[in-house]
């Protein structure tokens, strides 16, 4: 599991961000001593830090700079300030995104995503069970037989893979698929998902995606 | 200065000159003075008062002219007294002072009314960013108890959510500072971000969000342009007509020296009475009585915006039929040849 660090001062925030990334399948850490991060920082060597700008004692462009002279952990800067100037002295600082307060958390699990995508590289495959997935070219192959999937199954199904030990909600895989530019309504996204099974089906991968009613899908 | 308004100006000293002249001709007379003497005797006595007034019109003509015509030539006329010598005339010397004590307490006060303005607006600022704080644990918080929270407090909160950043903005935009970074931006990255922020409010109002090819890259801050879209956006969503097939549409049209962004909705549209006045502040129209209140902020703020980043902005409708804004951006030659 990877770990992230959450670098905020606001109790309520820090604690509901950790229920949310724990529950995405990270494991979370709550950074508690603010007085000498860069330690507990390289203490923890967490694959990913999210670090709030407005943190006591030290602002968090400052920590960013001093903990690039030592390190190249993945870092996302979070800010209630809203502004280009803000976000390009961030990315200078060497920060991997800049979000702002107050963000979706959907999208916020997608920049992470993204993020330690990038830099792990190996984002073009898949493997589910004796399924391989080729995002980019849209081909699930099981031995020698090859299904073709449209960019929209695609999505949904590379999400559900990369999120198959819990339920996904409808609203998760929307943001997915708006994320990718596939503005897509409600409707769309149902037909979407019945014509994914359908082509799962004749790979013999018959009710691969299980419907929990009112709350979402999850891959069985 | 001109020297006929001058001698009008001083009409009662030339009269008096004339009656005097005319009060020593009498005396002389009556004393039988010779002729041949009376006449040089006056005529030096006019001589005298005409040189007097001569002198006292060109010394005054050098200050007050170059007053007037400085005052003319500058954006900031208040500014003048920092042009100008002090001149060496009792009148001039009085009036010159005069504006001196004037500028003065004006500039104190301006810096003063400057100072508090600024005050204000880092107050602003520096309360937006405090208010986002509980605002995004309330997201967070919403967002990890789904099951037992109303769905409708989402709505709620993206609609504070909005009227927060647009007060922002509408500081940002109102003052001098350059608050923006001009960069190259993709318009299609844009464009996502807007429909991701509203996508909750387009699928709960059924509204289609049609983007059609938006890959162009424009010279804007991303930031204010997103609030500029997400104004029209909004406004879309807020004015949709209760028909099936509600649709946003977004388009490019790319030409030799700019780029056309336009939004496209069959919303209620804008009355053709209304139309033109839809970016002046605090306008809401018939629209914005009817449908829903409305503060009449977004439209201004944005054209305020479109203007500072050099796009401009332009809105056509058909009551009951269509919406379409059109924002054009240059496409810069100079930048062209920089790359």
């Amino acid at each position: 599991m990877q770990k992230i660090l959450i670098i905020e001062d606001d109790e309520l925030i820090s604690n509901e961000l950790k229920n949310l990334l724990d529950s995405n399948n990270y494991s979370s850490i709550i950074l508690n001593d603010f007085k000498n991060p860069l330690n507990e920082i390289l203490d923890i060597k967490p694959d990913l830090i999210l670090l709030d700008i407005n943190i006591p004692y030290m602002n968090g462009e400052i920590l960013l700079k001093n903990l690039r002279e030592s390190s190249n952990i993945p870092v996302i800067m979070v800010t209630s300030r809203n502004s280009d100037i803000d976000e390009a002295l961030s990315i200078t600082y060497g920060a991997d995104d800049y979000i702002t307060k107050p963000y979706n958390p959907n999208i916020l699990l997608l920049r992470i995503g993204a993020v330690l995508k990038r830099l792990n590289n190996n984002s073009d495959t898949l493997i589910f069970k004796d399924l391989t997935i080729n995002i980019s070219k849209g081909i699930i192959k099981k031995g020698n037989e090859e299904i073709i999937l449209t960019k929209n199954e695609m999505i949904i199904f590379s999400y559900l893979v990369n999120h198959q030990n819990r339920i996904v909600t409808r609203d998760e895989l929307m943001t997915s698929l708006w994320n990718n530019e596939e503005f897509i309504n409600d409707n769309a996204l149902t037909v979407n998902i019945s014509r994914l099974r359908t082509k799962l089906k004749s790979i013999g991968y018959d009710n691969a995606i299980d419907t929990r009613k009112g709350m979402g899908y999850i891959l069985s | 200065m001109k020297m006929n308004a001058y001698l009008k100006d001083k009409i009662y000293a030339i009269v008096t000159t004339f009656i005097t002249i005319i009060i020593i001709y009498l005396m002389l007379m009556a004393f039988k003075v010779n002729i041949e003497i009376i006449i040089p005797v006056l005529v030096i006595f006019l001589i005298c008062n005409l040189t007097i007034l001569l002198i006292d019109y060109f010394r005054k003509k050098k200050f007050y002219s170059e007053l007037l015509y400085n005052i003319e030539g500058l954006d900031k006329a208040y500014l003048v007294l920092e042009t100008l010598e002090n001149p060496e005339f009792y009148e001039g010397k009085i009036l010159y002072q005069a504006l001196y004590e004037i500028n003065k307490s004006f500039l104190e006060n301006v810096n003063k009314i400057d100072k508090s303005k600024r005050d204000f607006k880092e107050y602003v600022e520096m309360w937006i960013h405090e208010v986002k704080v509980p605002l995004a644990s309330l997201i967070l918080t919403i967002n990890n108890h789904k099951n037992e929270i109303n769905p409708k407090i989402k709505a709620q909160i993206k609609k504070l959510e909005d009227y927060v950043e647009q007060v922002l903005y509408y500081v940002r935009s109102e003052n001098a500072e350059k608050d923006y970074l001009i960069k190259e931006i993709n318009l299609g990255s844009i464009i996502k971000n807007i429909g991701l922020k509203n996508m909750d409010d387009l699928l709960d109002n059924n509204i289609e969000f049609i983007v059609e090819k938006t890959n162009a890259l424009v010279f804007s801050d991303s930031k204010w342009l997103e609030f500029i879209l997400g104004q029209i956006v909004n406004n879309s969503i807020k004015y949709k007509r209760n028909i099936k097939n509600s649709y946003i549409k977004i388009s490019i049209r790319e030409e030799k020296t700019k780029v056309i962004l336009i939004i496209e909705d069959n919303g209620i549209g804008i009355k053709e009475t209304d139309i033109k006045q839809v970016f002046d502040k605090s306008f809401t129209g018939e629209n914005g009585r009817v449908r829903s209140k409305s503060t009449g902020m977004g439209l201004y703020i944005a054209k305020n915006m479109c203007e500072r980043l050099g796009h401009t902005i332009k809105i056509e409708s058909s009551a009951n039929k269509y919406t379409r804004v059109y924002i054009t951006f240059a496409k810069n030659d100079f930048y062209e040849i920089a790359k």
